[in-house]
């Protein structure tokens, strides 16, 4: 094995830049297809025991020093789409990292082990048997241990994360300090923006540069177009590399027997469904979750500023079973960008008095177990996420919005804005109702995010039900594997980067 | 029948309709863009507005001139700041900013988006007599508030065009002081970085042992 070395700051990374050749070829063991919460812990998991690895990230590296720490000014050049990816009907924005790094780059920190019923229904309905809490513990241990996963302390509790936890303690619910996966965090409150001092143990201070210690190497602007395979067995991919003025610089292939797909829940199906493999189950770009959210602000007596001090704090997780509401409530620090976005206080006046008000806001997101109605496709040469909140989703959405409303009113709030397109204030409990069980399930009534898809090439033991088994190989070709979020049978309720992290670990060690 | 008023009735009859989603393409900053293409594509302008002779600034090359004035008129009727300590709209270029995130989209997209800022503006003929770009403050925001409570179509554009504008105002730092926005402040505050995490004890062997425990 080739000696170690490891880099106290910055990442190799090869960038459009950088290529000088029209043509490049690469010989790997493995070549892996994102530089995300998948794709970096597996890189790393197998450079480290001596494998050959080339990770290619279609997005752009962006190094620690060059975040913004403004919003807006991230969503352009650190989401996928510029921050524009939306379902189909434009009502629920899909947010996904698209740099080196992926989404762990640009999210909130929020660590959750998959919640054991999760578990215990993944075995029961998709023959999951080997994924049990025992199974995966040690795997949630070590990338705990690896990322610094701990309980947020005292400090980092903001004033919002304050609020929240006294009115939760008010109302009797559970609430508990978040875990994650920071280091000394320096309180900016702009997790969403990339975290500039590197405190964030996100893949781009971690898994990345450990991989590249081992031997792995980076190319960024790289996108694979193609996976081959023949006689089902993967044999490698070809990609492009594009310059940031949208060029194409040079054409890749890299021949590797092991190919792992980790480019996240939309476009991991869209480029199996593009080379029409492993889908013999008709199930590639099926069962697509989105996990949506939304984000409920409200107004307090006193100062709260939302965007001071650790951007999340505290969670509620008394209606997490699914018997008990199948949802959690976040608190939530947010910029004037984001709160500008998510309210409808009214029209012109009532919207900036609203916002000329922004440091009396704080916000709760609401996070539902929705069942995996979507699905990702290619329509006309685009891609497509058809995505709509089920009917039947939409009952645990308006508890999930009520219990908000509640809390926030019992944290001492005086006026709780409902995320809706037309105008909606609750000033007491008796108004929740009415605000509330007046909302319709229907396109752009609501103002949703999705942070977390999920399930679009879901896992089981069952070829002709699922696209991948329990180890993430595709039931259909040997050598090609699954190690994003893309994975995950049913929505895990809970933030799902410790559980993708764990799957690609165990999927990485058995391969190796 | 005039044209005006055949192209009228047809407006009116899909907006009767109701445009189905699929007759949408979609885009938001912040969840939301459809637009009317079908509807509103290939008509002339339902009446004619005296800025249509108005030209536009010559950084706005990313916008039509229909465009312009009408987010320019949205900037009015939606960041309305007499009486409050905010930074006037004026001083904030918030239409070139909208451009900036116009120029994100792909050409598809941008011009189904083109197409619905059309339908958005002509539709105004219809309930007002008037093209949204002439509407005076107080009945603008009627428009847009009676579009919030509309069908898809409507919720969409209205949706759209206020998160665009909203956006492209409180991006800008001179709006940030009057509320006590922090802004960046790694910088400002000399926190130092922290650079990559130390390499895991992990050793080959070992790991493999811990993952079979």
């Amino acid at each position: 094995m080739s000696e170690v070395q490891w880099r106290s700051s910055g990442l190799p990374v090869t960038e459009a830049k950088d290529i000088t050749q029209s043509s490049l070829t690469l010989d790997a063991d493995v070549v892996i297809v994102g530089s995300g919460a998948g794709g970096a812990v597996a890189g790393y998991e197998l450079a480290r025991r001596g494998k050959k690895v080339v990770i290619l990230e279609a997005g752009p590296y962006v190094p620690s020093k060059d975040f913004t720490e403004r919003f807006p000014d991230s969503l352009e050049t650190l989401y996928q789409d510029h921050g524009g990816q939306t379902n189909k009907s434009g009502d629920l924005l899909v947010l996904q990292g698209a740099c080196v790094g992926g989404s762990t780059v640009v999210n909130g920190c929020v660590c959750f082990r998959t919640p054991d019923f999760i578990l215990q229904d993944w075995q029961r309905d998709f023959g999951l048997s080997d994924l049990t809490s025992e199974e995966m513990a040690p795997y949630f241990d070590r990338v705990e241990k690896n990322l610094s996963i701990e309980d947020n302390k005292e400090h980092e509790i903001a004033r919002h994360g304050q609020l929240i936890r006294a009115g939760a303690n008010k109302l009797g619910w559970s609430v508990k300090p978040f875990k994650r996966n920071i280091r000394e965090c320096a309180l900016t409150g702009h997790c969403l923006s990339g975290c500039k001092t590197e405190r964030k143990q996100s893949m781009l201070v971690s898994y990345l540069p450990w991989a590249t210690a081992h031997g792995a190497r980076i190319f960024a602007d790289t996108r694979v177009t193609e996976v081959l395979a023949d006689g089902g067995q993967a044999r490698g991919v070809r990609a492009e590399i594009t310059g940031h003025d949208g060029a194409k610089v040079a054409e890749m292939t890299v021949n590797a027997e092991r190919v792992i797909l980790a480019a996240g829940a939309v476009q991991t199906p869209l480029l199996l469904l593009k080379n029409g493999l492993a889908n013999r189950s008709g199930q590639v770009g099926k069962n697509f979750a989105c996990h949506p959210s939304l984000y409920v602000s409200a107004r307090y007596p006193k100062p709260v500023h939302a965007w001071r001090g650790a951007m999340l704090g505290v969670y509620v997780d008394e209606f997490l079973h699914p018997d008990k509401g199948g949802f959690v409530l976040e608190d939530g620090g947010a910029g004037l960008a984001e709160l500008s976005m998510t309210a409808e206080p009214g029209t012109g006046e009532p919207f900036m008095a609203f916002m000329e008000d922004a440091k009396y806001l704080a916000g709760l997101v609401t996070l539902i177990h929705d069942h995996n109605v979507g699905t990702i496709r290619w329509e006309d040469g685009r891609k497509v996420i058809d995505y709509q909140l089920a009917n039947s989703d939409f009952p645990s959405m308006k508890r999930a919005l009520k219990a908000a409303a509640r809390l926030h009113l019992a944290s001492g709030a005086e006026e709780v804005y409902v995320p809706s397109s037309d105008q909606r204030v609750i000033r007491s409990e008796a108004d929740i109702d009415a605000a509330v069980e007046g909302l319709e399930n229907q396109p752009q009534h609501l103002r949703m995010v999705s942070y977390h898809p999920q399930g679009s090439c879901r896992m089981g033991a069952d070829p002709d039900t699922s696209v991948v088994n329990s180890d993430g190989e595709t039931h259909d070709v040997k050598g090609l594997y699954v190690a994003d979020a893309s994975l995950l049978p049913t929505s895990i309720i809970v933030n799902p980067q410790v559980t993708v992290y764990a799957l690609a670990t165990r999927i990485a060690e058995r391969m190796a | 029948m005039s044209s005006q008023q055949q192209t009228a009735r047809r407006l009116s009859s899909a907006f009767q309709q109701g445009v189905t989603r699929r007759r949408f393409l979609k885009w938001g900053l912040v969840g939301s863009a459809g637009v009317a293409a079908a509807a509103a594509g290939g008509f002339a302008l339902l009446r004619l507005s005296p800025l249509d002779d108005r030209p536009k600034p010559d950084w706005a090359d990313g916008l039509s001139r229909q465009e312009y004035h009408l987010f320019d008129r949205a900037r009015v009727a939606l960041l309305p700041t007499v009486g409050t300590d905010l930074t006037p709209s004026d001083q904030v270029p918030v239409v070139r900013n909208v451009q900036g995130i116009l120029g994100f989209m792909d050409a598809a997209t941008r011009k189904d988006v083109a197409t619905g800022l059309t339908l958005f503006d002509n539709a105004a003929v219809l309930f007002h007599g008037k093209r949204f770009v002439d509407l005076d403050e107080a009945t603008a925001r009627d428009y847009f508030d009676a579009w919030s409570r509309g069908n898809v179509v409507q919720r969409t554009l209205g949706t759209v065009i206020k998160q665009l504008t909203y956006t492209s105002y409180w991006r800008d730092e001179s709006t940030w002081g009057p509320v006590e926005f922090d802004g960046p402040v790694s910088d400002r505050w000399g926190i130092a970085y922290l650079g990559n995490a130390p390499l895991p004890d992990q050793q080959p062997d070992q790991a493999t042992e811990e993952g079979n425990a």
